[in-house]
């Protein structure tokens, strides 16, 4: 029962305000987007999206976002693992460090790499003898777009391991079972939604990411250029529709990635409802 | 013929020092309870003896064995978890058939022993149930199952009755002692509750601070307490340290102390025929509890508050109420022993009789 | 003797692969960027990081950050309260709408900003006609970019602990006798400071470092609307890696200052909650 009744007025002042800044901050320009793009009409749209450098540009994106999301989930289990089932010296140091990438600014994690794998660096030499070329190529935009999305996974799974503790593998452990056979039918079904999440943020992100990227790529029309950096070509050319035509294909990627978010909290929820 | 047996075990988490030169032996058979309260290490001693973790000193023994270094699940145990720990992704079936399936044994066989494990903990029928969709004492009971199913020599329960309701828990005891007794299997229980431990255990070991302060039959702990730990924590006992001021009680030593319990006082109405009434102290009702099946009566005595059982079919006392108070004895602690003091008035009469 | 850490098997894997990705992802390069900062000559750094053109740019990434990171703790806060506190219609689309800012490409955030606040853009030209406020290619357009990357940090900061403060705190507070706002400020408050403290510290280091969004709708202008990481990628487009490592490295030290203030205020709050202070 309510003891107090709620405040109507407060309540309505407050609920507007919401609706008003989101609407303003978030959703206006994401309209803005879709009206820009289709503003003179489906063909042209049409056109801008299967431009020959714009597909080629997404197939980029895909190949970047792929790499990162099967490197970061195999990390991310794996440090969430160590993490939550054992004790060890230096536990505290490697959060740190696997957290370090988001706090760093993705110029920051451009310009590293670059000093990593440029010119400049002792290992320049050693790979340029093998053939193999990192920055301004695809492998320096594929570790950019790793380095940004690295700790997505693991932190979406260190809660959810923690939670749940370590008795029920301890119990499979003492009955003989190996680390494989425990992890896939003890641990994983307690962490498949929150994996699949981590997978969803990752991959969003992924798509998106341009200042670390843009640092990496030879700004290559068709070679090496994602969809975010095509965009900006574009949209410096003041070829506006193409750009924002281009930026829908996105926009619609990160709806359909909230909605999925809701999807799986809601399943996940349910789930953890009924292991009470 | 000792079965489990650690040798001058010590134990550290980083600073604190868990187990200290801890020596234990169990007997083949035997349902043993290690008793103590909380921080104790007693749970410590079981995750130890299940390889769950390890000593930084010392040997533990099983079957004439040194297995400091072979892993818990080879040492031939089964462990039932304080939260038992159930799969919650599998189901009654699965959960039993876990230690079974890793070991390769035949489906047909694995089957067979784990419809026989659940006619014997009284679950037919559930075999297709999630943890979630039991009962507390069904969850135990699949644990219990679970944790035999390899058929183990030997069974550690951390804890077994904590996580259910004091009715059922009441059950689940003789249950337990049946199925342990009727199995035959050497079992080892942690448990805080002395009540626990006496009614279910053949042998207990009380743990203390990491030590382990005594090992015998609930009856010879009662009786003979070999520190004064043991003489405090088993029974529910009142420090006096003023006990010469008693009727017939004298002290030795400035520095002794002692422990009274419930059942080594009487109280008597004024006017009820009284044996020894010139040794019986008289004092005032302070307080009285109903207990269920007695009654716990109040009285000051010197300044100490002693407690004394009376049965509900005696003649009712009440608050404010003058009686009197026989002590038969009181546990004496002089330093670290400990003895039994008892009301010198019944030494003498038995010398008249 | 063989030490075995737990009786979970799988240390030895787990460990191994951890470290690989790790060192070979953020380890090496991290590395890399120290022992390149170690060649660089002292008096250079200085140079560089204190060229006025330098220390304009710091100054604008370090105060539109920060008013946006302040404007974002009101919103998020109010965004929090209102998620968790009331029901209306449409409360499922803004707690989803509400991560868009982690979902949408900020560059494609950031054309879309700039477009629709530029003089003649929808929204830019109202505030023009109607108040001659410049948006786009000014402070405010860059304040507004940082608003838009920083919400889901607050609110999604807050939102967790205000669910988990017990409505019996609330009613506890109503029965002594307190209003609706003293209830607020005394007893809601203190319990989400700690979450606001890290949504606003997590929103401005992030906003500090914003490249994507932010490029397009501040225009660049030297000493006027060039933030820092602006100058980094100007620098690294001319191959002054010298340069461009000095600036970044003190972006980085105000990244670990702001990281660390947090860090504290956090423990000091942990210590006094659970009684070891």
């Amino acid at each position: 029962m309510e003891l107090r009744k709620e405040n109507k007025v407060l309540k309505g002042v407050l609920v507007t305000i919401s609706f008003l800044f989101l609407g303003i901050f978030l959703i206006l320009p994401l309209i803005y987007i879709l009206v820009t793009a289709f503003r003179y009409g489906i063909s042209e749209y049409i056109n801008a999206v299967t431009d020959e450098y714009a597909v080629k540009a997404a197939m980029l994106t895909l190949e970047a976002t792929l790499f990162a999301v099967v490197i970061n989930t195999v990390f991310g289990i794996a440090a969430a693992w160590l993490i939550t089932k054992y004790a060890f010296k230096g536990k505290k140091l490697l959060s740190t460090f696997i957290d370090l990438p988001v706090t760093v600014s993705p110029i920051i994690a451009g310009l590293i790499y670059v000093l990593t794998f440029g010119r400049q660096s002792f290992l320049y030499p050693i790979l340029d003898s093998y053939g193999i070329q990192i920055i301004f190529a695809v492998p320096g935009i594929v570790l950019a777009t790793i380095f940004v999305t690295f700790p997505f996974i693991s932190r979406e799974l260190i809660p959810v391991l923690t939670a749940q503790g370590s008795d029920e593998e301890e119990a499979a452990a003492l009955m003989g079972a190996g680390t494989f056979h425990i992890f896939r039918k003890v641990t994983f079904p307690h962490i498949k939604w929150a994996l699949l999440y981590g997978v969803v943020l990752c991959t969003a992100r992924a798509m998106g990411e341009f200042g670390a990227v843009s640092v990496l790529s030879g700004h290559l029309r068709g070679k090496t250029n994602t969809l975010p950096l095509y965009i900006e070509l574009l949209y410096q050319g003041y070829d506006f529709t193409g750009a924002f035509a281009a930026s829908s294909i996105l926009v619609v990627l990160a709806v359909v990635v909230l909605i999925l978010r809701l999807v799986i909290e809601k399943k996940g929820k349910k789930e953890l409802d009924l292991n009470k | 013929m000792a079965y489990v047996e650690l040798h001058d075990i010590n134990k550290h988490f980083k600073k604190f020092h868990a187990s200290k030169d801890i020596n234990i032996s169990i007997e083949k058979g035997k349902l043993v309870a290690l008793l103590g309260p909380s921080g104790s290490g007693k749970t410590t001693i079981l995750r130890m003896i299940a390889g769950l973790e390890n000593p930084d000193s010392g040997e533990i023994v099983i079957d004439g064995k040194v297995v400091n270094n072979i892993p818990g699940s080879e040492r031939g145990i089964g462990f039932v978890f304080q939260s038992y720990a159930l799969f919650r992704y599998m189901t009654v079936y699965d959960n039993i058939a876990f230690g079974l399936r890793v070991k390769k044994t035949p489906e047909s066989e694995i089957k067979k022993r784990v419809e026989e494990l659940l006619e014997l903990i009284g679950c037919t029928g559930l075999e297709k149930r999630f943890p979630s969709q039991l009962s507390g004492g069904q969850r135990q009971r699949v644990a219990f199952a679970r944790a035999l199913a390899p058929n183990p020599q030997i069974l550690l329960l951390d804890e077994p009755f904590a996580a259910i309701d004091a009715k059922v828990r009441m059950e689940l005891r003789s249950w337990l002692r049946q199925m342990i007794t009727k199995l035959n299997i050497t079992s080892i229980f942690v448990t805080h509750d002395q009540d626990e431990a006496i009614e279910v255990a053949d042998e207990i070991i009380v743990t203390n601070q990491g030590r382990v302060e005594q090992t015998g039959t609930p009856q010879e702990l009662y009786k003979n307490p070999a520190t004064p730990f043991v003489a405090q924590f088993i029974g529910q006992s009142t420090e006096v340290s003023n006990f010469d001021e008693f009727k017939c009680f004298e002290k030795e030593d400035v520095n002794q102390t002692a422990f009274i319990r419930p059942e080594f006082v009487s109280i008597f109405k004024k006017g009820e025929s009284v044996q020894f009434e010139k040794s019986a102290e008289e004092a005032i009702v302070e307080d009285i509890i109903f207990r269920g099946s007695n009654l716990e009566i109040k009285t000051r005595i010197h300044g100490n508050l002693i407690s004394a059982i009376r049965s509900i079919n005696e003649p009712a006392v009440e608050i404010g109420e003058e009686i009197f108070v026989f002590i038969y004895r009181m546990y004496v602690v002089t330093n670290d022993d400990v003895s039994l003091l008892t009301n010198s008035s019944i030494a003498e009469e038995a010398i008249v009789i | 003797m063989k030490k075995r850490r737990s009786v979970i098997p799988g240390f030895g894997i787990s460990l191994g692969i951890t470290i690989t990705i790790l060192s070979l992802v953020v380890l090496i390069p991290l590395c890399s960027l120290v022992v390149f900062s170690a060649k660089l000559s002292f008096s250079e750094f200085v140079y560089t990081v204190t060229r006025p053109r330098v220390l304009s740019g710091y100054f604008v990434s370090i105060s539109t950050a920060f008013i946006a990171s302040l404007i974002n703790v009101v919103m998020g806060l109010i965004l929090a309260f209102v998620l968790v506190r009331y029901d209306f219609k449409g409360k499922r689309f803004i707690d989803g709408i509400i991560e868009l800012p982690f979902a949408l490409p900020t560059a494609v955030a950031g054309i879309s900003l700039t477009h629709l606040t530029t003089t003649n853009g929808w929204v830019g030209s109202l505030f023009y006609n109607l108040f001659g406020i410049k948006i786009a290619y000014t402070r405010i357009g860059i304040t507004i970019a940082l608003i838009f990357i920083g919400i889901p940090f607050v609110v999604r900061s807050v939102q967790p602990v205000l669910e988990k403060i017990d409505i019996q705190y609330e009613e506890a507070a109503f029965i002594l006798g307190a209003d609706s706002k003293t209830t607020f400020f005394k007893v809601i408050f203190p319990e989400i400071l700690p979450a606001i403290i890290s949504g606003f510290t997590l929103a401005f280091a992030r906003s500090i470092g914003e490249y994507g969004s932010v490029v397009f709708i501040a225009g660049n202008t030297p000493y006027e609307t060039e933030i820092a990481p602006l100058l980094i990628m100007s620098e690294l487009q001319e191959y002054d890696y010298s340069a461009a490592t000095s600036i970044a490295l003190v972006m980085l030290a105000i990244a670990v200052v702001i990281l660390s203030v947090n860090a504290i205020v956090q423990s000091i709050v942990s210590r006094r909650v659970n009684g070891l202070a």
